[in-house]
């Protein structure tokens, strides 16, 4: 089973905008959930937060990007760490995010 | 491959079991009190006090709003505190509890309509069925409130809110108690006498309107992405209405056996105007919230809930007057159909479009996350559908509302069977989202992927 190479990180976060907030009704990269993402030894290590502490998606969310990663070639687990420093904010999304939201850009 | 498929419990924890049925069953006795008004069994063709029209008001506050609330608490508490309920069954026995005692209640108001018969027993009876359910209830809220500290604003509303919802239904059982059980009557009788607007302002403002204050401080700006901290100001409304539904409830009461005292009058009145601060200064904090807002298009349940606080800026424009001009009593009736219908009613049938979808998602599709496309929450409704649903319903209170105030019972009662025709609609949409209607025409078209889930920005 591990005779794929290991998906770059390019591949990895492009296979998580699968996984969606299902309240804001966008993928979690673009709404800059995702705080690092790291690719070794068949092992995907995904910090990540919620837009909201104790939301009731957040296993599902959680367990999506789990079951998203595992459906990589070549990858053999996946590791998630739940942090909530520094708290998510809208600024933290994509412009493309941001501009599907209307949000303004505040970034200088 | 490591064998993680079910590292997700089959139902989150984070996700309040009974809740769903809770609000199913909370509607029905909604349309059902609204049903004794459009028949015409209830004030204002028949009187304020009358055994009917005492049904159709605790069909409304206990069968519909206090039943919404726990239903919309036992979620959204341990989303504020991150800590569990005491127990997920607790909610199903409260929900037991509380529509078997509501029964006996009806039965027990209708038969006093009657003349005080055998029957007028029931109200006393569905009554303790009642206080043990909102007991029951309040231990699985309470619990993780108090298992969390700092305890947030929400919470503290929350909190403060319980405490009046143990009060009101006390009084309400005294009450019962005095009407259909003679040996109480003596004992009781000044309270029944001169006490029943406090029962009534202990309900409908530190219960309902405290606890929906604290719920929307902590829903409007997640669903809007408003700034959620609320500062000195977010205090403010609290301590005020902590203090002012405190201060008017205990004066008022204590004034039932001590009508002259002046000092039980002033202190009541000092209550009144902290209510009165108290909503204004929320109102002007929901209209910041609205303002500071990051979403720049909202949802329907948002845009919708304008109608509700509209309906409470106009109650307490009202209320302001009729108690400068001592004229409150006379139209007190036509006040609580305000707040109940347009304000507590309208907030709960507009938040309920939000969350019966939300809900919906978590249980039938949150386990496809990851694993296949899955519809948004937004995709298990159609807004456009239902938009004139929520207008409908809030033009019916408002013709209601005017036919209570200017005393025309068959333009109140117009008002009410519009509304009611719209609460049905609603139902039908609540209906549809449950059971994911609309999700089939949304869903994401592979292998084009739709803007939510193609790559955007930069990596981050
Ligand atoms: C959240 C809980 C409750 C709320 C918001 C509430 C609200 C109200 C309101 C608005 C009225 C005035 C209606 C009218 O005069 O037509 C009223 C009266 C009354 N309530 Fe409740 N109620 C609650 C719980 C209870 C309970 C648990 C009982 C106990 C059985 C009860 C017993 C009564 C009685 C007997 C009256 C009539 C008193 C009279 O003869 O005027 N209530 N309540």
């Amino acid at each position: 089973m591990s005779t794929h190479a290991l998906p770059s990180r390019e591949y990895v976060l492009d296979a998580l905008h699968e996984v969606i907030d299902p309240e804001l009704g966008y993928n979690i990269v673009d709404i800059g959930l995702i705080y690092g993402l790291e690719v070794a030894d068949n092992l995907i290590k995904v910090t990540l937060t919620m837009t909201t502490p104790g939301c009731p998606a957040q296993d599902y969310i959680m367990e999506g990007v789990k079951q998203r990663g595992l459906r990589i070639p070549g990858v053999q687990d996946v590791d998630i760490h739940l942090v909530w420093e520094p708290p998510w904010s809208p600024q933290k999304m994509t412009p493309i995010a941001k501009a599907h939201f209307h949000i303004e850009d505040d970034t200088p | 491959m490591t064998a993680i498929e079910n590292a997700v419990p089959a139902v989150s924890d984070r996700l309040s079991r009974w809740t769903l049925l809770i609000f199913a069953c909370a509607l029905v006795n909604f349309l059902l009190g609204q049903a004794l008004i459009v028949a015409g069994v209830t004030w204002p063709e028949v009187a304020f006090t009358a055994g009917s029209t005492l049904a159709a008001v605790h069909l409304i506050t206990l069968g519909w709003l206090t039943l919404l609330m726990f239903g919309a608490l036992f979620q959204f508490v341990p989303v504020i505190t991150t800590k569990p309920l005491l127990n997920q069954w607790l909610s199903l026995a409260v929900l037991i509890l509380v529509e078997f005692g509501l029964t006996g209640m009806t039965v027990g108001f209708l038969a006093l309509n009657r003349g005080a018969s055998g029957l007028a027993r029931c109200l006393p009876f569905g009554g303790t069925l009642v206080l043990a359910g909102v007991l029951l209830a309040m231990g699985n809220i309470v619990t993780p409130l108090l298992c969390s500290r700092p305890l947030a604003l929400p919470g503290r509303f929350v909190l403060a809110g319980l405490a009046f919802l143990l009060a009101t239904v006390l009084l309400g059982f005294t009450f019962a108690l005095a009407l259909s059980v003679p040996a109480f009557t003596p004992l009781a009788a000044p309270l029944l006498a001169s006490g029943v607007g406090y029962h009534v302002l202990a309900g409908l403002g530190g219960w309902f309107t405290l606890t929906a204050m604290g719920v929307s401080y902590k829903l409007l700006p997640m669903f809007m992405l408003a700034p959620e901290e609320r500062g000195w100001w977010g205090e403010c409304v609290l301590q005020f209405g902590i203090s002012g539904f405190g201060l008017s409830v205990i004066a008022g009461l204590l004034s039932v056996w001590r009508p002259q005292a002046v000092l039980l009058n002033a202190v009541q009145h000092l209550g009144w105007l902290a209510i009165a601060v108290a909503v204004m200064a929320y109102l002007i904090d929901v209209l910041r919230l609205y303002r500071t807002r990051k979403r720049a298009r909202i949802e329907l349940h948002n845009r919708a809930a304008c109608g509700a606080f509209l309906s409470l800026a106009a109650a307490l424009v009202i209320a302001v007057v009729l108690v400068a001009s001592h004229r409150l009593a006379a139209y007190a009736p036509a006040l609580v159909l305000l707040v109940l219908f347009g304000w507590l009613s309208g907030l709960g049938l507009t938040q309920l479009y939000k969350i019966v979808p939300f809900l919906t998602w978590i249980t039938r599709y949150g386990h496809q996350l990851g694993r296949d496309a899955v519809p948004r929450v937004q995709d298990l409704v159609d807004e456009a559908r239902t938009s004139p649903w929520f207008v409908i319903y809030f033009l019916g209170v408002a013709l209601a509302a005017l036919g209570a105030f200017i005393n025309v019972a068959y333009v109140c009662r117009t008002g009410a069977a519009v509304s009611a025709g719209a609460t049905l609609g609603l139902g039908f949409e609540y209906w549809r989202a449950w059971r994911g209607h609309y999700a089939g025409r949304t869903r994401p078209a592979t292998p084009i992927p739709p803007p939510y889930l193609s790559r955007g920005g930069p990596a981050p």
